[in-house]
């Protein structure tokens, strides 16, 4: 707690609880983030459940890239807008679990897209497996979860 | 200013208010929307800028179905939030100007369907996005981002 208490006394956690931009900027990029990165993986976890099966299934892994730009966007915004208040979110159990969950989403992500090029090099591309579907299924929900668990911050304890 | 006034009193307004997870739900729900509307989108602009060429304009352009699916929730959601609180979401500047960017990319969507109309199929098989396409898809982005920006910005305002 004493890392948390000196991290919001901090010149640049000042300068985004006291400005009265910086806030709502970050949280801006915040929401622009969330958008690049839950609707390239969404792309991805759809197809792999069945839906726009005109799209190669390597293929959506060509957004991969969008999806790194907003987990790094919502990285260092989440991290601003954190360390504004960092004694409070911690505190927050909805905070908690909207970071398992991005935790979850993440390492989902990664089997998801080893699966993906596994399938790439064997030549494999239209069905994808139970194992592949279960994966994308709980990243959607793992997602959306984080989506529903950062708007409830405000609300929940 | 009537209507806004009554707008506030009706049972649905004074259901919102007096049930406390309501609100939060709505919201909740407005921000899946906005990642399945603002999502599919930019990935479809993208595509049409020049990105994931692996995967075809044709199908990228039937993402549209799921486009549509997240406009209808962030109207119903959009509307009941609306409903709410009316007086103070009409007088708001950043409310005015997303309506006025969402006015702009709903006419900017309609330049496309004609753009890619008068254009011909031949562009979308052949991949070959026409430069007056790619200036639509460019304002898109522009526009849609705007319009999650002044969304975020209403509560500061």
């Amino acid at each position: 707690m004493a890392f948390l208490e000196w991290l919001q006394t901090t010149r640049p956690a000042l300068f985004v609880a006291e400005t009265l931009w910086a806030y709502p900027l970050f949280e801006t990029l915040h929401t622009i983030g969330m958008t690049l990165l839950v609707g390239s993986l969404g792309l991805v976890n759809l197809r792999v459940l069945g839906f726009k099966r005109d799209l190669p299934i390597v293929g959506t892994l060509d957004f991969l890239p969008l999806a790194w730009l907003g987990f790094t966007l919502n990285l260092l915004s989440g991290l601003a807008l954190f360390s504004s208040d960092a004694v409070y979110f911690w505190s927050s159990i909805t905070f908690r679990i909207k970071l398992t969950l991005i935790l979850l989403g993440g390492i989902n992500a990664f089997l998801l897209g080893q699966s993906v090029f596994r399938e790439a090099r064997a030549g494999g591309t239209a069905a994808a497996g139970p194992g592949m579907r279960l994966v994308a299924a709980s990243s959607l929900l793992f997602w959306l979860g984080a989506i529903a668990a950062g708007r409830l911050i405000a609300y929940l304890p | 200013m009537e209507i806004l006034a009554w707008l506030e009193t009706t049972a649905v307004a004074n259901t919102i208010r007096t049930v406390p997870w309501i609100y939060p739900t709505l919201e909740t729900a407005h921000y899946f929307g906005l990642a399945l509307l603002v999502g599919g989108i930019l990935l479809t602009d993208l595509r049409l800028l020049g990105f994931a060429r692996s995967l075809p304009l044709k199908s990228m352009l039937g993402l549209l179905r799921f486009v549509w699916a997240g406009f209808a929730i962030n109207v119903v959601s959009g509307s009941l939030i609306f409903i709410y609180g009316a007086a103070q979401f009409a007088g708001n500047p950043a409310f005015r100007l997303k309506m006025v960017l969402m006015l702009l990319a709903g006419i900017n969507a309609l330049i496309f369907t004609r753009a890619a109309a008068g254009a011909g199929d031949r562009w979308i098989a052949s991949g070959q996005v026409p430069p007056s396409i790619k200036v639509v898809a460019t304002a898109s982005v522009i526009l849609w981002l705007g319009v999650v920006t002044a969304g975020r910005w209403m509560a500061y305002v």
